[in-house]
Protein backbone atom coordinates (compact mmCIF):
# COMPACT_ATOMS: atom_id res chain seq x y z
CA UNK A 1 0.00 0.00 0.00
CA UNK A 2 3.04 2.42 1.07
CA UNK A 3 4.71 1.44 -2.46
CA UNK A 4 1.55 2.30 -4.64
CA UNK A 5 1.07 5.90 -2.92
CA UNK A 6 4.81 6.39 -3.22
CA UNK A 7 4.52 5.06 -7.16
CA UNK A 8 1.61 7.83 -7.16
CA UNK A 9 3.39 10.38 -5.71
CA UNK A 10 5.80 10.20 -7.82
CA UNK A 11 3.76 9.82 -11.26
CA UNK A 12 1.91 13.00 -10.16
CA UNK A 13 5.30 15.30 -9.24
CA UNK A 14 6.17 14.46 -13.06
CA UNK A 15 9.11 12.60 -12.40
CA UNK A 16 10.51 10.23 -15.34
CA UNK A 17 10.28 6.50 -14.28
CA UNK A 18 13.59 5.71 -15.21
CA UNK A 19 15.02 7.43 -11.84
CA UNK A 20 12.95 5.23 -9.84
CA UNK A 21 14.70 2.60 -7.28
CA UNK A 22 15.56 -0.61 -9.17
CA UNK A 23 13.23 -2.21 -6.42
CA UNK A 24 10.27 -0.43 -6.80
CA UNK A 25 9.91 -0.78 -10.81
CA UNK A 26 12.30 -3.07 -11.93
CA UNK A 27 10.55 -4.52 -15.03
CA UNK A 28 9.50 -0.72 -16.14
CA UNK A 29 13.16 1.03 -15.81
CA UNK A 30 14.51 2.67 -19.04
CA UNK A 31 18.21 2.64 -19.87
CA UNK A 32 19.33 5.70 -21.46
CA UNK A 33 22.69 6.13 -20.66
CA UNK A 34 25.59 3.69 -22.15
CA UNK A 35 29.33 3.72 -21.55
CA UNK A 36 31.63 2.11 -24.54
CA UNK A 37 34.59 0.50 -22.31
CA UNK A 38 36.19 -1.30 -25.25
CA UNK A 39 39.35 0.88 -26.78
CA UNK A 40 38.08 3.27 -29.16
CA UNK A 41 38.33 3.11 -32.63
CA UNK A 42 41.61 4.77 -33.66
CA UNK A 43 41.99 8.11 -35.26
CA UNK A 44 41.22 7.94 -39.08
CA UNK A 45 42.67 11.44 -39.58
CA UNK A 46 45.83 11.16 -42.22
CA UNK A 47 48.16 12.57 -40.07
CA UNK A 48 47.47 10.27 -37.16
CA UNK A 49 47.59 7.53 -39.78
CA UNK A 50 50.71 8.42 -41.28
CA UNK A 51 52.16 8.69 -37.87
CA UNK A 52 50.97 5.44 -36.50
CA UNK A 53 52.44 3.49 -39.89
CA UNK A 54 55.42 5.23 -39.54
CA UNK A 55 55.88 3.12 -35.92
CA UNK A 56 55.43 0.50 -37.21
CA UNK A 57 57.78 0.51 -40.04
CA UNK A 58 60.21 1.53 -37.56
CA UNK A 59 59.68 -0.96 -35.06
CA UNK A 60 59.67 1.66 -32.26
CA UNK A 61 57.91 -0.85 -29.87
CA UNK A 62 60.39 -3.17 -30.05
CA UNK A 63 63.60 -0.49 -29.44
CA UNK A 64 61.16 0.72 -26.56
CA UNK A 65 60.94 -2.67 -25.03
CA UNK A 66 64.81 -2.97 -25.28
CA UNK A 67 65.14 0.41 -23.48
CA UNK A 68 62.89 -1.21 -20.96
CA UNK A 69 65.21 -4.35 -20.46
CA UNK A 70 68.24 -2.14 -20.60
CA UNK A 71 67.41 0.07 -17.59
CA UNK A 72 66.52 -3.01 -15.51
CA UNK A 73 69.96 -4.32 -16.02
CA UNK A 74 71.03 -1.48 -13.85
CA UNK A 75 68.44 -1.61 -11.23
CA UNK A 76 69.19 -3.44 -7.91
CA UNK A 77 68.32 -7.11 -8.23
CA UNK A 78 65.52 -8.54 -6.23
CA UNK A 79 67.01 -12.09 -5.97
CA UNK A 80 67.92 -12.97 -2.74
CA UNK A 81 71.91 -14.13 -3.49
CA UNK A 82 71.74 -17.94 -1.71
CA UNK A 83 73.62 -19.21 0.05
CA UNK A 84 75.02 -16.12 0.88
CA UNK A 85 71.82 -14.16 1.51
CA UNK A 86 68.72 -16.00 3.38
CA UNK A 87 64.90 -15.54 3.21
CA UNK A 88 63.13 -14.97 6.55
CA UNK A 89 62.36 -17.56 8.23
CA UNK A 90 59.73 -18.21 11.29
CA UNK A 91 60.64 -19.30 14.63
CA UNK A 92 57.54 -22.33 14.32
CA UNK A 93 59.79 -23.71 10.82
CA UNK A 94 59.22 -26.96 11.00
CA UNK A 95 62.30 -28.89 9.37
CA UNK A 96 64.54 -31.60 10.78
CA UNK A 97 64.01 -33.34 13.69
CA UNK A 98 65.95 -33.23 16.78
CA UNK A 99 65.65 -34.91 19.61
CA UNK A 100 66.24 -32.68 23.31
CA UNK A 101 68.21 -33.44 26.43
CA UNK A 102 67.32 -31.41 29.64
CA UNK A 103 69.90 -28.93 30.83
CA UNK A 104 71.91 -31.57 32.97
CA UNK A 105 72.26 -33.56 29.65
CA UNK A 106 69.59 -36.09 30.36
CA UNK A 107 67.69 -37.70 27.08
CA UNK A 108 63.90 -35.71 27.60
CA UNK A 109 62.58 -38.64 25.72
CA UNK A 110 60.09 -41.29 27.97
CA UNK A 111 59.21 -43.75 25.32
CA UNK A 112 55.40 -42.39 26.01
CA UNK A 113 54.32 -43.38 21.92
CA UNK A 114 52.48 -40.13 21.93
CA UNK A 115 54.62 -39.23 18.51
CA UNK A 116 54.36 -42.55 17.09
CA UNK A 117 50.64 -42.66 17.88
CA UNK A 118 49.79 -39.08 16.21
CA UNK A 119 51.80 -39.51 13.14
CA UNK A 120 49.70 -39.18 10.35
CA UNK A 121 52.74 -40.98 7.86
CA UNK A 122 53.77 -43.46 10.54
CA UNK A 123 57.23 -42.22 9.85
CA UNK A 124 57.95 -42.99 13.44
CA UNK A 125 59.06 -46.27 15.30
CA UNK A 126 59.74 -46.71 18.91
CA UNK A 127 61.06 -49.37 20.97
CA UNK A 128 61.36 -49.29 24.71
CA UNK A 129 63.15 -51.01 27.56
CA UNK A 130 63.98 -50.24 31.11
CA UNK A 131 67.20 -48.66 31.68
CA UNK A 132 69.76 -49.52 34.38
CA UNK A 133 68.70 -47.01 36.93
CA UNK A 134 65.02 -47.85 36.33
CA UNK A 135 63.96 -44.92 33.92
CA UNK A 136 62.14 -45.83 30.94
CA UNK A 137 63.45 -44.76 27.59
CA UNK A 138 63.64 -45.46 23.98
CA UNK A 139 66.26 -48.06 22.73
CA UNK A 140 64.86 -47.30 19.33
CA UNK A 141 63.58 -44.23 18.15
CA UNK A 142 63.94 -44.32 14.14
CA UNK A 143 61.67 -41.59 12.41
CA UNK A 144 61.45 -42.44 8.37
CA UNK A 145 61.91 -38.78 7.15
CA UNK A 146 61.32 -40.00 3.43
CA UNK A 147 58.00 -41.08 4.50
CA UNK A 148 57.41 -37.70 6.91
CA UNK A 149 54.70 -35.42 6.35
CA UNK A 150 56.21 -32.74 7.82
CA UNK A 151 53.05 -31.54 10.11
CA UNK A 152 54.44 -31.04 13.12
CA UNK A 153 52.36 -33.19 15.01
CA UNK A 154 54.92 -35.16 16.82
CA UNK A 155 56.23 -32.19 18.38
CA UNK A 156 52.76 -31.14 19.35
CA UNK A 157 51.75 -34.36 21.06
CA UNK A 158 55.45 -34.82 22.99
CA UNK A 159 54.42 -34.04 26.65
CA UNK A 160 58.44 -33.48 27.47
CA UNK A 161 59.32 -31.40 24.70
CA UNK A 162 61.68 -34.12 23.55
CA UNK A 163 61.04 -34.58 20.36
CA UNK A 164 60.90 -30.72 18.30
CA UNK A 165 60.98 -30.39 14.35
CA UNK A 166 64.30 -27.94 14.14
CA UNK A 167 65.04 -24.64 11.93
CA UNK A 168 67.18 -26.50 9.36
CA UNK A 169 65.83 -27.55 6.02
CA UNK A 170 69.52 -27.70 4.37
CA UNK A 171 69.49 -31.86 5.24
CA UNK A 172 69.48 -32.96 1.45
CA UNK A 173 71.13 -36.38 1.23
CA UNK A 174 72.25 -38.01 -2.09
CA UNK A 175 71.64 -41.76 -0.91
CA UNK A 176 67.78 -42.59 0.66
CA UNK A 177 68.84 -44.60 3.44
CA UNK A 178 71.10 -41.53 4.72
CA UNK A 179 67.43 -40.24 5.95
CA UNK A 180 66.70 -43.08 7.95
CA UNK A 181 67.10 -41.52 10.65
CA UNK A 182 68.03 -42.92 13.87
CA UNK A 183 68.19 -41.68 17.99
CA UNK A 184 71.67 -40.82 18.08
CA UNK A 185 71.17 -38.97 14.95
CA UNK A 186 68.30 -37.61 15.88
CA UNK A 187 70.10 -36.77 19.86
CA UNK A 188 73.18 -35.70 17.46
CA UNK A 189 70.87 -33.24 15.95
CA UNK A 190 69.34 -31.87 19.36
CA UNK A 191 72.63 -31.79 20.58
CA UNK A 192 73.88 -29.36 17.37
CA UNK A 193 71.13 -27.43 17.17
CA UNK A 194 69.98 -26.62 20.93
CA UNK A 195 71.25 -23.06 20.78
CA UNK A 196 68.45 -22.04 17.84
CA UNK A 197 65.63 -24.85 19.33
CA UNK A 198 65.90 -22.91 23.12
CA UNK A 199 66.04 -19.83 21.08
CA UNK A 200 62.74 -20.67 18.49
CA UNK A 201 60.97 -22.34 21.52
CA UNK A 202 61.42 -18.99 23.76
CA UNK A 203 60.50 -16.82 20.83
CA UNK A 204 56.98 -18.17 20.51
CA UNK A 205 56.16 -19.19 24.16
CA UNK A 206 53.62 -16.23 24.70
CA UNK A 207 51.92 -17.80 21.84
CA UNK A 208 51.59 -21.20 23.42
CA UNK B 1 76.35 20.85 -9.27
CA UNK B 2 75.29 17.55 -7.43
CA UNK B 3 71.45 17.50 -8.73
CA UNK B 4 73.29 17.37 -12.36
CA UNK B 5 76.00 15.04 -11.32
CA UNK B 6 73.02 12.59 -9.55
CA UNK B 7 70.75 12.84 -13.11
CA UNK B 8 73.83 12.14 -15.26
CA UNK B 9 74.69 8.83 -13.16
CA UNK B 10 77.96 10.41 -11.86
CA UNK B 11 76.98 9.30 -8.10
CA UNK B 12 76.76 5.21 -9.30
CA UNK B 13 79.52 5.24 -10.30
CA UNK B 14 81.32 7.15 -7.42
CA UNK B 15 79.24 4.55 -5.44
CA UNK B 16 80.78 1.70 -7.36
CA UNK B 17 84.37 2.90 -6.61
CA UNK B 18 83.62 3.14 -2.68
CA UNK B 19 82.72 -0.58 -2.86
CA UNK B 20 85.66 -1.33 -4.55
CA UNK B 21 87.77 0.59 -2.16
CA UNK B 22 85.86 -1.09 1.07
CA UNK B 23 86.65 -4.55 0.13
CA UNK B 24 90.24 -3.95 -0.71
CA UNK B 25 91.43 -2.77 -4.48
CA UNK B 26 90.47 -4.18 -7.35
CA UNK B 27 92.23 -7.56 -7.05
CA UNK B 28 90.73 -8.40 -3.92
CA UNK B 29 87.08 -7.15 -5.38
CA UNK B 30 87.36 -9.55 -8.23
CA UNK B 31 88.45 -12.46 -6.04
CA UNK B 32 85.26 -11.68 -3.73
CA UNK B 33 82.85 -11.64 -6.71
CA UNK B 34 84.09 -14.79 -7.95
CA UNK B 35 83.51 -16.07 -4.63
CA UNK B 36 80.13 -14.31 -3.43
CA UNK B 37 78.87 -13.75 -7.36
CA UNK B 38 78.32 -9.80 -5.92
CA UNK B 39 80.10 -7.04 -4.68
CA UNK B 40 78.46 -5.24 -1.53
CA UNK B 41 79.57 -2.89 1.01
CA UNK B 42 78.37 -3.91 4.61
CA UNK B 43 79.58 -3.35 8.32
CA UNK B 44 81.29 -6.63 10.02
CA UNK B 45 78.54 -7.40 12.67
CA UNK B 46 80.52 -10.71 13.60
CA UNK B 47 82.79 -13.72 13.47
CA UNK B 48 82.07 -17.26 14.48
CA UNK B 49 84.21 -19.90 15.55
CA UNK B 50 84.39 -21.51 12.39
CA UNK B 51 85.88 -18.54 10.69
CA UNK B 52 82.80 -17.26 8.88
CA UNK B 53 81.86 -13.42 8.01
CA UNK B 54 78.59 -12.07 8.97
CA UNK B 55 78.07 -8.46 6.97
CA UNK B 56 75.19 -6.46 7.66
CA UNK B 57 73.97 -3.32 5.63
CA UNK B 58 70.51 -2.30 5.67
CA UNK B 59 70.51 -0.01 2.57
CA UNK B 60 69.28 -2.94 0.75
CA UNK B 61 66.07 -4.44 1.36
CA UNK B 62 65.54 -7.55 3.61
CA UNK B 63 66.37 -10.55 2.78
CA UNK B 64 69.59 -9.33 0.72
CA UNK B 65 70.74 -6.31 3.63
CA UNK B 66 72.01 -9.52 5.88
CA UNK B 67 74.89 -11.84 4.31
CA UNK B 68 77.66 -14.25 4.72
CA UNK B 69 81.61 -14.54 3.78
CA UNK B 70 82.50 -18.14 4.07
CA UNK B 71 85.67 -18.53 6.27
CA UNK B 72 88.64 -18.34 3.39
CA UNK B 73 89.35 -22.36 3.72
CA UNK B 74 86.78 -23.09 1.65
CA UNK B 75 86.88 -21.51 -1.29
CA UNK B 76 84.52 -22.69 -3.47
CA UNK B 77 82.92 -25.33 -1.62
CA UNK B 78 80.60 -22.91 0.59
CA UNK B 79 77.04 -24.58 1.11
CA UNK B 80 74.27 -23.22 3.08
CA UNK B 81 74.64 -25.80 5.41
CA UNK B 82 78.28 -24.26 6.87
CA UNK B 83 76.28 -21.77 8.96
CA UNK B 84 76.22 -22.78 12.61
CA UNK B 85 73.60 -22.94 14.58
CA UNK B 86 74.38 -19.78 16.54
CA UNK B 87 74.13 -17.19 13.89
CA UNK B 88 71.30 -19.13 11.83
CA UNK B 89 68.37 -17.11 13.44
CA UNK B 90 70.37 -14.07 12.71
CA UNK B 91 70.55 -15.28 9.15
CA UNK B 92 67.03 -16.03 8.85
CA UNK B 93 65.85 -12.41 10.33
CA UNK B 94 64.78 -14.34 13.21
CA UNK B 95 65.95 -12.07 15.85
CA UNK B 96 68.46 -8.82 15.78
CA UNK B 97 70.61 -9.61 18.54
CA UNK B 98 74.08 -11.47 17.04
CA UNK B 99 74.43 -14.56 19.63
CA UNK B 100 77.20 -13.20 21.88
CA UNK B 101 74.33 -10.51 22.46
CA UNK B 102 71.53 -12.77 22.91
CA UNK B 103 71.07 -13.40 26.73
CA UNK B 104 68.53 -16.17 26.04
CA UNK B 105 70.79 -18.55 24.10
CA UNK B 106 71.50 -21.70 26.26
CA UNK B 107 75.39 -22.57 26.32
CA UNK B 108 75.73 -26.19 27.86
CA UNK B 109 78.59 -28.33 28.02
CA UNK B 110 76.99 -31.20 26.06
CA UNK B 111 76.41 -29.00 23.05
CA UNK B 112 78.18 -30.24 20.28
CA UNK B 113 79.99 -28.14 17.33
CA UNK B 114 78.39 -27.70 14.14
CA UNK B 115 79.21 -29.43 11.18
CA UNK B 116 78.33 -29.18 8.02
CA UNK B 117 76.03 -31.65 6.02
CA UNK B 118 78.01 -34.17 5.33
CA UNK B 119 76.16 -36.77 2.68
CA UNK B 120 78.67 -37.91 -0.51
CA UNK B 121 81.55 -38.14 1.71
CA UNK B 122 83.41 -40.80 4.07
CA UNK B 123 81.30 -38.96 7.20
CA UNK B 124 77.98 -39.55 6.20
CA UNK B 125 75.77 -40.76 8.19
CA UNK B 126 74.29 -44.43 7.04
CA UNK B 127 71.88 -45.76 9.50
CA UNK B 128 72.16 -48.78 12.11
CA UNK B 129 69.76 -50.40 14.61
CA UNK B 130 69.98 -49.41 18.07
CA UNK B 131 68.97 -52.10 19.73
CA UNK B 132 69.73 -55.60 20.04
CA UNK B 133 68.66 -58.06 17.83
CA UNK B 134 65.47 -60.06 19.02
CA UNK B 135 66.50 -63.32 16.91
CA UNK B 136 70.02 -64.52 17.69
CA UNK B 137 70.93 -67.63 15.45
CA UNK B 138 71.24 -70.52 16.98
CA UNK B 139 74.49 -72.03 17.60
CA UNK B 140 75.40 -75.42 17.22
CA UNK B 141 76.79 -77.29 20.46
CA UNK B 142 79.68 -79.16 19.73
CA UNK B 143 80.52 -82.64 19.52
Amino acid sequence: MAATVKIFNIVKSNMSPNKLTYGLLAPMQVRSKYYCISEPDPSMKFKDMSERAVHIMFWTELFRGLGITLANLFKEPATINYPFEKGPLSPRFRGEHALRRYPSGEERCIACKLCEAICPAQAITIEAEEREDGSRRTTRYDIDMTKCIYCGFCQEACPVDAIVEGPNFEFSTESREELLYNKEKLLNNGDKWESEIASNIYADHLYR
Amino acid sequence: MSSLMKFIGVDKIQKAIQIFQENGGLKASLIKMLRNDELKSGTLVGVDKYGNRYYENNAYFVGRNRWIEYADHYWLDYNASQIPAEWYGWMHYKTDLIPTKDPNRPHHRWMLDHTENMTGTSGQYTPYSTNRPKIEAWIPPKK
